[in-house]
């Protein structure tokens, strides 16, 4: 029996990366070696599996596991690249009153008995899709974006876990761009931290990387170049218990804008 | 107690039982019960087997010891033949329904006999038929022709790039990564227990 840890992935507000974050996390800790599931509970509007190339594979659905329809190990889809990781994915021909919270409960900890780290994928909203989300969850992480709008979502949520007894949730702030950052346009990191008041797992740089990877079906985090590759990796060593520090977004400019400043500055 | 895990089903030719995914013990006092309440009824009647995905074997024999002899009823145990002829057997020629849209993702089509689709079939949509599916536009979603199990039916489509194709209990899947629009009209159909995909019209 592993660790069986579940970790919700949630936001409130859409299109902050929720299913990216997944995606990525989930792969990066098959890649440190456990035994890893994504659970996509996005019913209706699924995405995780297409996200992770698996899409063409799916046969049952997480909705056919609870009602019965097959067994849990028929509902798994194993990842085309890394041992040890697998999808349940979500129905698409359902609605997200297809599964109850309790249901999630007893899912999650037939779950936890065969893996290390379940990781679910909330869809966006406060209604039920997301109370089945964060139903059998031990943790939750926020994922937000720099903007007013997502952390507005992001502060609502949290006082919602918290009513639902999921307290210290992790902070993911995606998307960030630096170069806006540096000219007082975009929200900097300690602004956010300071309105939500929880511990920040790690920052994401706006990355064209990411939407290459996701057209293509493979997580950013199993390559080596990406910027936002290796801020996923140092959020699952963090999650893993490793002491990592936070990108250097400055540093890490690409070398054309470097060029650029210092024509300019001149 | 939950009810309703036996149910009796009038096929051609007699009576089949039905039997849900429940507890064994639940499952055979219903049955009895529901054998006792009519017991007049079954004698005259036909069973010609029992059906069920959840139950082992042995509890078949089980249940189908109890009413050979607890209730001493007929029972001829040839409901497999009775099936094969439930198959839809209208992919020469047979019911066949027409629909002129796009289907989209979350949508599903199911129909009793042959499908056509005037329109496109998006990823994420499932077409489900008895007989034969044509898609005179691109197939990107998932389709299942011969859904009770016949593999002589075909799928066919203007452009075939599905998700996943199905026919009978045979499934293959989309090479991973993108493919694109060869010009070519496909046909895919069942030889040797795999799905073979080929040009319907080879000199174009």
């Amino acid at each position: 029996m592993g660790i069986g840890k579940a970790i919700v992935i949630t936001s409130g507000k859409g299109g902050v990366g929720k299913t990216t974050t997944t995606a990525n996390i989930g792969t990066g800790l098959a890649m440190h070696g456990y035994n890893v599931v994504v659970v996509d509970t996005d019913i209706g509007l699924r995405n995780l599996d297409v996200v992770m190339g698996l899409e063409n594979r799916i046969v049952y659905d997480i909705v056919d596991v609870v009602d019965g329809n097959c067994r849990l190990k028929q509902g798994l889809i194993r990842d085309k690249r890394f041992d040890g990781l697998y999808l349940l994915p979500a129905a698409q021909t359902k609605d997200k009153t297809a599964i109850k919270p309790e249901q999630m409960v007893e899912l999650v900890s037939k779950l936890k008995e065969e893996f290390d780290y379940i990781i679910i994928d909330s869809p966006a909203g406060i209604e039920q899709g997301f109370k089945n989300s964060i139903a059998g969850a031990d943790e939750a992480y926020i994922v937000t974006t720099p903007e007013i709008s997502a952390v507005r979502d992001a502060d609502r949520v949290i006082g919602l876990l918290e009513a639902y007894g999921i307290s210290n949730p992790k902070l993911i702030i995606n998307r960030i761009r630096y170069d806006m950052v540096k000219r007082g346009d975009m929200m900097n990191v300690e602004d956010i931290v300071d309105i939500l008041a929880i511990d920040l797992l790690g920052i994401i740089p706006d990355d064209e990387a990411i939407v290459i990877s996701t057209n293509k079906g493979e997580p950013v985090v199993a390559e080596e170049k990406p910027l936002s590759a290796k801020a996923y990796r140092n959020i699952c060593n963090r999650i893993l218990g490793k002491e990592v520090e936070l990108l250097d977004l400055e540093n890490n400019e690409g070398k054309l804008s470097k060029i650029l400043k210092l024509l300019f500055s001149k | 107690m939950r009810e309703g895990l036996v149910s009796f089903k009038g096929i051609n030719g007699g009576i089949y039982i039905n039997i849900k995914d429940g507890e064994f013990n639940t499952i055979l006092k219903e049955l009895e019960n529901k054998l006792e309440k009519s017991i007049d009824f079954f004698k005259d009647a036909k069973i010609i087997g029992i059906k069920g995905d959840s139950i082992t074997k042995e509890e078949k024999n089980e249940l189908l010891n109890v009413i050979k002899y607890k209730y001493e009823l007929n029972i001829t145990e040839d409901l497999e033949s009775h099936f094969k002829e439930d198959i839809f057997e209208g992919i020469e020629e047979g019911m066949t329904r027409f629909i002129n849209s796009t289907i989209r993702s979350g949508q599903v089509v199911e129909y009793e006999g042959n499908i056509v689709i005037i329109g496109d079939v998006n990823p994420g949509a499932l077409i489900k038929a008895r007989g034969n599916i044509v898609i005179l536009g691109s197939l990107k979603g998932v389709a299942h022709a011969g859904v009770d199990g016949n593999t002589q039916a075909f799928i066919a489509a203007y452009d075939l790039r599905p998700t996943q194709l199905r026919i009978g209990s045979i499934i293959s899947r989309k090479p991973d990564g993108n493919m694109d629009f060869i010009g070519i009209p496909e046909v895919a159909r069942v030889y040797n227990k795999e799905i073979i995909i080929e040009p319907y019209l080879p000199r174009k």
